[in-house]
């Protein structure tokens, strides 16, 4: 029965509200009545009467809400009523909601964009099996983690290891060739995997089968498996592939499986080719070119694995000292080793998308308070009817919540456009493709991130209004504007904006000097009007050397011969295009006594002419030259720092040099000529020493084209690709591109990282020009009265201006002495994406403050000529 | 003369109490408790309404609408037979209470 009593009295409440209201004022104007008519009969007159009888009952609106209070369902109650006010008094100021929303939802939007990116690439699990069970194995040098581990050590620890249920390798670096036969010659991406790496993931194929051991094995079938993508693009999705065989770089290869559809392991490729033991790229043990990936027994864990393979490292350390003295395995979980490139750059998104966040509740805040001092006489009209404080404070509380909810939605609407610009510049492709878009937990990000933001910039704002005093809210009439508590706080909520917006600012500044640093970097050759391309013949087609060399001469010569083009060379890997190829270079006597990494350097394949279409400038001796073939001395050009470093104050031409080629004796190579150094991989890593042999010396299927033209690049590849069809049909000129876009491309990390925190500093300073503007303004129209009195007194305007803007600039110096040394902290947080500049470049610093000045003080000029312009007279009136 | 506010919680005992002589509407009540108290006893306007809803809702006092003597309807309330119950017992420790408070003052 209780219950049904509850019930019932709720459902009045909630929904015959109308009618219980009506009730009580029916009762209360009864027990007025009467206590007017006993006045009036106590001998009072009927106003007199009156007048005691509301005095004796108190404040009707009080009692009202008390009673509503002792029933029990007065939050519910007034939540109603609060939202009711809320849209009412937002519809009345629209300009502030469109302020609110829009500022909070860029905030919010931004943050749940990246936690968007974050929570699909960082936050789930990898998309294999039992993914918290694989790790990934890289060598390391003198215990300092490296990369790629040599494949007679990953056969080793293999065999020897008791850690793994499997323990794969694959190369890390995607290689291309050329598939023919069954239609037009296609470039492929293709890596080496071991036989056992689809079944170390947990991933088996969905037509066929993975490796078998047999494969795996110097002299073992030719095997191959297909990636889904290749396997549709190619084949229509032929079920029979199985089996067929598929020619690539002319050799033939079966057909063993095919991966599903969303199979993808740290890079894009379109074939994977089984590791041989002993094979190609793992011939010996001091060329590293694989990453390992593992997975750990049952019951073990990474630091009893670790142990197990640091036992297995000093073993061969012992056996092989040459080549294993101070080597060893690093086992870290594969999500982590994965994640470990782009922590730095998602730490610096993170923090200013926060920063960002921080600012826009500034802003909000400070429009809350102006509106705050605004309402203060609405408010305290309701005070004076009855309201408690701790109403008031709700209602506030209630708008706040409201304002806020609206922006999440603003936010989640900016959201997915937002993470599609991030994503553009910040790719996680090797962690898992992210896809721009709006999920479950992106929601629930935004719900909890309003509710969060509402603490940070409403609870202030409320607290203060709520604090009001009726009587002199009241007296000081229409031109209320709030005490100097509130013009207090503002200044504050200012000063930690333009902090913020400093710190911000700067960090986009360094990143941007380092963009212009490594843009600037000497890269030993001329990179303009510099056409690059890869080139790749079948070796059946061209099986002898000689056949090859004869090849590139042809290709060489009637490129040359173009219109417009002034050089061209061939190599096997171009600068910056590709890397790779570090071999360990010294004087001959030296090998076998100064261990195993004395002087290293960059080896290359090149034709005649190379150096003189790159501008690489010859600084002794001679080009190489189709003569230097195989039957010939073995010559060798070297970079100056290679010759500096091998025969220091003496001259390297004539003098013999040994190349480790990975056998007990290194090759010998008498140096025929001396060229300047060149950036060989990321310009941020400088000019590297390396080796130029001659290309009929050492004649493979691939070079790398170089072609110094004159006018349109588009125009200039045409006629190159139209040259190379003369010669072979079968083959393409593979990934052409100007030195400059495969530049900008080796760049992209640090130009999106600079680009887009840029971005956010720029917003930034928006937020903060506005809230300054908002400030000063506010300011001004408070001091009407007085600057009205000071003009009349014969103040010019200049002085009232110079007045105003001294007080915005005061704030910026303020914001600017606690933002500098913010920003030398946040700057040491970033310095490892530095590159030429350093975490206190004062070049930056002193730019940031004079560019936020200059902001500033327009900000501040927009209120300072509408207070000079004030009329005495006018400000008088207002009064 | 003396006036003393209602002691917490013994303005539901002396409405309860009211209600017991006859039904009455709200304004009376408060009249009543002052006349009953000789002018001792004031109700504060602001508890009585919250008290009368607060009984309400437990079940101890129901209200109806009946004509006053003007003429005009007015919102009369009467005890309930739980509300009857509810007085006996407060009644009962009311009296427990104040005589301990008057034994303990009386002492020395």
């Amino acid at each position: 029965m209780g219950a049904w009593r509850w019930l019932r009295r709720r459902w009045d409440v909630l929904f015959r509200k109308r009618g219980v209201e009506a009730e009580l004022d029916e009762e209360i104007r009864t027990h007025l009545d009467e206590e007017i008519r006993q006045n009036v009969q106590a001998g009072m007159s009927p106003a007199e009467a009156r007048r005691r009888a509301l005095v004796a009952f108190g404040g009707v609106e009080r009692h009202k809400e008390e009673v509503r209070n002792v029933r029990g369902v007065r939050v519910l109650d007034d939540l109603v009523q609060d939202v009711r006010v809320s849209f009412r008094s937002f519809l009345k100021a629209p300009a502030f909601l469109v302020a609110v929303l829009l500022t909070l939802g860029l905030g919010i939007g931004a943050n749940v964009a990246m936690f968007g990116i974050l929570d699909a690439s960082l936050f789930r699990p990898l998309p294999y099996p039992r993914a918290d069970r694989l790790v990934m194995g890289r060598v390391t040098w003198n215990g300092r983690v490296g990369r790629t581990v040599s494949g007679p050590d990953f056969f080793d620890y293999r065999q020897q290891s008791s850690s793994f249920e499997d323990l794969a390798a694959y190369t890390p670096f995607v290689l291309r060739a050329t598939v023919t036969g069954g239609g037009a010659p296609e470039r492929v991406r293709y890596i080496y995997a071991s036989t056992r790496f689809f079944r170390a993931l947990g991933v088996e194929p969905v037509l066929g089968r993975g490796f078998a051991p047999d494969e795996g094995e110097l002299g073992g079938p030719r095997v191959l498996i297909l990636s889904y993508g290749f396997w549709q693009r190619r084949f229509g999705g032929d079920r029979d592939i199985l089996g067929r065989s598929v020619t690539i770089a002319g050799i033939p290869f079966t057909v063993v499986g095919v991966m599903p559809r969303d199979f993808r392991f740290a890079v894009d490729v379109d074939i994977w080719v089984p590791l041989q033991r002993g094979g190609a790229w793992a011939q010996a043990r001091q060329f590293h070119n694989f990453i390992l990936v593992g997975r750990l027994a049952d019951g073990v864990s990474v630091k009893q694995a670790q142990a197990d393979v640091d036992r297995i490292s000093e073993s061969l350390a012992e056996t092989y000292p040459e080549t294993n003295r101070n080597k060893g395995l690093n086992l870290t979980p594969l999500k982590e080793a994965l994640a470990q490139p782009y922590k730095a750059t998602l730490g610096v998104l993170v923090a200013a998308v926060a920063v960002l966040l921080l600012i826009a509740c500034g802003n909000v805040a400070g429009l809350l308070l102006a509106r705050g001092s605004a309402r203060r006489s609405e408010l305290a009209v309701r005070s004076v009817m009855g309201a408690g404080r701790s109403r008031l404070a709700r209602q506030l509380l209630t708008e706040n919540v409201l304002l806020a909810l609206g922006a999440g939605v603003v936010g989640i609407a900016l959201a997915t456009w937002l993470q599609r610009g991030i994503l553009a510049f910040v790719s996680m492709d090797r962690l898992t493709p992210v896809k721009a878009g709006v999920s479950l937990p992106m929601l629930g990000f935004a719900l909890a991130l309003s509710v969060l933001t509402v603490v940070i910039f409403g609870a202030l704002p409320s607290l203060r209004v709520a604090r009001v005093e009726p009587g002199a809210d009241l007296q000081s009439g229409t031109r209320t504007t709030g005490g100097r508590a509130a013009t207090r706080a503002r200044n504050v909520l200012v000063t930690g904006q333009v902090a913020l917006t400093v710190v911000l600012l700067v960090v986009s500044g360094l990143l941007l000097r380092t963009l212009r640093e490594l843009r600037g970097v000497d890269l030993g050759f001329d990179p303009d009007h510099l056409l690059t391309a890869a080139v790749q013949i079948p070796s059946t087609k061209y099986p002898t050397s000689a056949s090859r060399v004869e090849f590139f001469r042809e290709l060489q010569e009637r490129v040359a011969a173009l219109p417009g083009v002034e050089g061209v060379g061939f190599i096997t890997r171009l600068p910056v295009r590709g890397s790779g190829g570090n071999v360990r270079v010294d004087l001959p006597e030296h090998f076998g006594t100064a261990g195993v990494f004395g002087k290293m350097a960059d080896q290359r394949t090149v034709m005649p002419g190379y150096f003189h279409a790159m501008g690489i400038p010859l600084v002794a001796g001679r080009d190489v030259s189709l003569v230097d073939d195989s039957a010939a001395t073995p010559v060798v050009v070297i970079s100056k720092a290679l010759a500096e470093s091998l025969f220091p104050g003496e001259d390297a031409l004539g003098r013999t040099v040994g190349v480790d080629v990975g056998e007990a004796e290194p090759a010998r190579f008498e140096v025929v000529g001396v060229v300047g150094d060149v950036v060989m991989d990321h310009p941020a890593n400088g000019p590297y020493p390396a080796m130029y042999f001659p290309y009929p010396q050492a004649a493979g299927t691939g070079l790398d084209i170089a072609v110094r033209y004159s006018g349109n690049a588009g125009a200039a590849t045409t006629s190159v690709r139209g040259v190379l069809r003369t010669l072979n049909t079968d083959v393409p000129l593979d990934e052409p591109a100007t030195m400059h876009d495969v530049l900008g491309r080796s760049l992209s990390g640090q130009q999106a990282i600079a680009v887009v925190v840029s971005l956010f500093g720029v917003v930034a300073l928006l937020l903060a020009a506005i809230g300054m503007y908002g400030v000063l303004a506010f300011q001004v129209s408070r001091r009407t009265h007085e600057i009205g009195i000071r003009m009349a007194l014969g103040a010019s305007g200049g002085a009232v201006v110079s007045s105003v803007v001294r007080g915005g600039l005061i704030l910026v110096a303020l914001g600017l002495a606690v933002g500098i040394p913010a920003s030398l902290f946040a700057a040491r947080l970033v310095g490892g994406l530095l590159f030429g500049v350093g975490a206190t470049d004062p070049v930056t610093y002193v730019g940031v403050a004079l560019f936020l000045g200059a902001v500033a003080t327009v900000a501040c000029m927009l209120p300072a000529y509408r207070a000079a312009r004030t009329d005495p007279v006018v400000a008088f009136r207002t009064e | 003369m003396a006036r003393t506010d209602l002691l917490q919680g013994s303005l539901d005992l002396l409405v309860l109490k009211t209600l017991d002589l006859e039904p009455l509407h709200g304004w009376a009540i408060s009249k009543r408790i002052q006349l009953l108290s000789h002018d001792v006893l004031e109700v504060n306007q602001g508890s009585l309404y919250p008290a009368l809803y607060r009984l309400r809702d437990r079940g101890l006092i129901e209200s109806e609408y009946a004509e006053s003597e003007e003429g005009r309807r007015v919102k009369v309330y009467s005890l309930t037979k739980k509300g009857r119950a509810a007085l006996k017992r407060e009644q009962a420790s009311w009296r427990l209470f104040a005589g301990a408070v008057e034994a303990i003052l009386a002492a020395g």
